[in-house]
């Protein structure tokens, strides 16, 4: 029986599609450009989890992590991440070069209710999770989300109007 | 020692053989198409050395076949055992794809039987690991007889053993109700496809063009359908996700869920969950912060993430122990109640209740979901699920009201009256018939009519409901719920509520079943 080939590398691909290489074992020796640094990832009650990088704290915090998808906080700033391995990369590559061109997503109102808020703008480009409007329904303010990354390309959804259930209120460009 | 014997010589051309269908040529196949080979998945899923093959060397039955041809090949396309994963006993059956495309004739059905009536004796959870183009049509209705008696199977152990499918490949026609009749199913996106009918039927009859993935992917599945409870991007993720999920159920009915040492890094007191909701009742906020900081860290655990997601459901830790949890997500659609969180949710609390995981209910639900839509598709028998399963189910079960429950949603959501065991509320609650603003404009209906400022008096009359009725004091001193909490004493008061009814036992009156609205 063949077994599973031996994995030296992993790697982090970020939600905007950068590759970071970490070598296996995992160590606090990490090379940047070309340049070698040491970190080192500690905890206490005081400062909770953090990075310890030249004498100075900086706090580090999984908010979520799913399998291999994980969105973490590091010095208050958030960064969404998947951790693969040299094979899940490779088999990326393959599934994703049978695929068609961007497609476009349409932004449809989940149920009846009253424009509140509209942040998005046409042109400016959108993050997956990032909020499209705001639409009260159900006595709340509910904040429709993107579903991909991608470019606004209409909004149809304008502020204090009542849109009915599947109405369209915006459109973006899948990138 | 000497192996030369005419016996011997025997065995080991035949262990030869077997290793020689296995070739490298047809693992690029799979590999190629972004897939693992069933050997290859057996491998990921079972501790190292532990899988044991079972009928490695049966092949198709030698019967003449009259239309097409069969391949005798050793093991007819699927592999089935059993073995240990993170030390249980688990029961598996991984259908080949490169063996006449994982087809199912009377042979590898047979083996799929063999294996399941195992596990059900043992009480052990099965898993079925589906890669398969269907039915083989040269074997006739041998095959789908095949497909009757594994659905038989599914079906008479259901309840008694955890049952869960992994799709990994195409599973069309019959092939989707054996996924369908288990407990939980997993998918792997881009790779994995499950249709009644395929692309091709959909183009002959209806003249639509669909693709695979927008008929039966994995995203389609997960989002729409809700057939797939929880999918990943890769095989390997995927089975590393099974083998964690694993660590939360028990192996049988009659045990208990597996439990693991408590790291204590929650704390038990956590000021955090004060902040949470916001002071504006019409302000949401995500529900799955609060369970963060209520369970053991990191040991949340969802199921059907993205279907329906206006009603969260997963499993967790608490002090180590199991606890299934089911959670209004006041973020997505204001946390109302309709058709498919409804049915997500009894699916989910049955389960449990089947399999011995006491149930959390979190509540912030403004209602049901009002429209033309919601009625006409069965709102009502749809509802009625979830009220039946927690009304059904027998296990410790325990809600903590976080701030709206009104009207009928209050009642399904696991209420006191309904046999929930413990009722506790934050102080942030609202619990009444329905919300201020429409028990106001019911109410003073005439008055509002008359008044010169109508806005002034109606913010005054909802400001005196707040105060007078839609608030948690009420219910806590007729007896409704047992007690007002503080919520940072939320963990502490469910472990030791939890802990107080663990023995919790309730005698269930002899019948063939309910009749559960369906």
């Amino acid at each position: 029986m063949n077994d599973t080939p031996k994995i030296d590398k992993l790697y982090a691909l970020s939600s905007e599609k950068k590759k970071f290489s970490f070598r296996l074992p995992l160590s606090n020796r990490i090379r940047i450009g070309k340049r070698n640094y040491v970190v080192q990832l500690k905890g206490d009650e005081k400062y909770g989890t953090y990075i310890l990088w030249k004498n100075r704290r900086y706090p580090v915090e999984i908010v979520r992590s799913r399998q291999n998808k994980y969105e973490i906080l590091f010095n208050d700033i958030s960064y969404t991440f998947t951790v693969e391995t040299p094979f899940s990369l490779q088999r990326m590559k393959v599934l994703s070069s049978g695929k068609g061109k961007a497609e476009k997503e349409l932004i449809k109102a989940p149920m009846p209710g009253k424009i509140i808020d509209v942040p998005a703008r046409e042109g400016s480009t959108i993050l997956r999770g990032e909020t499209v409007v705001i639409l009260e329904a159900m006595k709340m303010q509910n904040e429709i989300l993107s579903p991909v990354n991608g470019k606004i390309v209409r909004v149809n959804a304008k502020a204090g109007t009542n849109v009915m259930k599947d109405d369209v209120l915006a459109e973006i460009k899948v990138e | 020692m000497d192996l030369s014997g005419k016996s011997y010589k025997a065995f080991l051309e035949r262990q030869e053989a077997l290793r020689k269908q296995y070739s490298a040529k047809q693992a690029e196949k799979q590999h190629s198409k972004g897939k693992l080979t069933a050997r290859e998945r057996i491998t990921l899923l079972f501790d190292k050395g532990t899988f044991e093959e079972i009928d490695a060397f049966v092949t198709p039955a030698n019967q003449p076949v009259e239309f097409g041809k069969v391949e005798r090949t050793y093991g007819d396309g699927v592999i089935v055992g059993h073995g240990k994963v993170n030390g249980r006993l688990i029961f598996a059956y991984a259908q080949d794809f490169t063996i006449m495309g994982g087809s199912l004739g009377y042979v590898h059905a047979k083996k799929i039987s063999k294996i399941q009536e195992m596990a059900l004796k043992m009480g052990s959870p099965i898993i079925g690991m589906m890669d398969s183009g269907g039915a083989r049509i040269q074997e006739g209705v041998a095959s789908l007889s095949g497909y009757a008696s594994i659905f038989h199977n599914i079906i008479s152990s259901s309840g008694i053993i955890p049952q869960i499918s992994v799709i990994m490949g195409p599973a069309a026609g019959g092939a989707v109700y054996s996924p369908a009749l288990t407990d939980f199913v997993f998918m792997v996106n881009h790779t994995s496809y499950m249709f009644v009918t395929g692309p091709n039927v959909v183009k002959e009859v209806l003249n639509e063009d669909v693709t695979f993935d927008e008929l039966g992917g994995a995203q389609i599945h997960a989002q729409k359908s809700g057939v797939a409870h929880m999918i990943y991007d890769d095989e390997e993720n995927t089975i590393l996700a099974l083998k964690k999920f694993l660590s939360y159920i028990p192996s049988n009915n009659v045990e208990n869920p597996p439990s693991i040492p408590d790291d204590n890094s929650t704390p038990d007191f956590n000021e955090k969950l004060r902040d949470i909701v916001p002071d504006d009742p019409n302000k949401a906020y995500d529900v799955k912060d609060i369970i963060q900081n209520i369970v053991d860290r990191n040991s949340f655990f969802e199921t059907a993430e993205l279907f329906a997601p206006n009603l969260v459901t997963g499993f967790a830790r608490l002090k180590g122990k199991t606890i299934g949890i089911v959670a209004n997500q006041p973020k997505v659609l204001a946390g109302v109640l309709d058709i498919d969180s409804s049915t997500k949710g009894a699916r989910f609390i049955r389960f449990c209740d089947a399999f011995n995981i006491p149930i959390l209910t979190l509540e912030d639900v403004p209602g049901f979901l009002p429209g033309v839509d919601q009625e006409h598709a069965g709102i009502i028998r749809h509802g009625a699920k979830l009220l039946f399963a927690y009304s059904e189910a027998t296990v410790p079960r325990i809600t903590i009201i976080l701030r709206k429950a009104y009207g009928g949603a209050f009642i399904v959501m696991n209420s006191k009256s309904l046999g929930g065991d413990f009722s506790f509320a934050w102080p942030t609650a609202e619990i009444a018939v329905m919300g201020p603003d429409g028990a106001v404009a019911i109410l003073y209906r005439k008055e509002l009519a008359d008044s010169k400022n109508p806005a002034e008096l109606k913010k005054e009359l909802v400001k005196k409901y707040r105060d007078k009725i839609a608030n948690p004091f009420i219910a806590d001193e007729l007896g409704y719920i047992d007690e007002v909490i503080d919520p940072a004493m939320t963990r502490q008061k469910i472990i030791s509520a939890f802990s107080a009814l663990s023995n919790k036992w309730v005698k269930v009156p002899s019948r063939k079943h309910g009749n559960m609205p369906l």
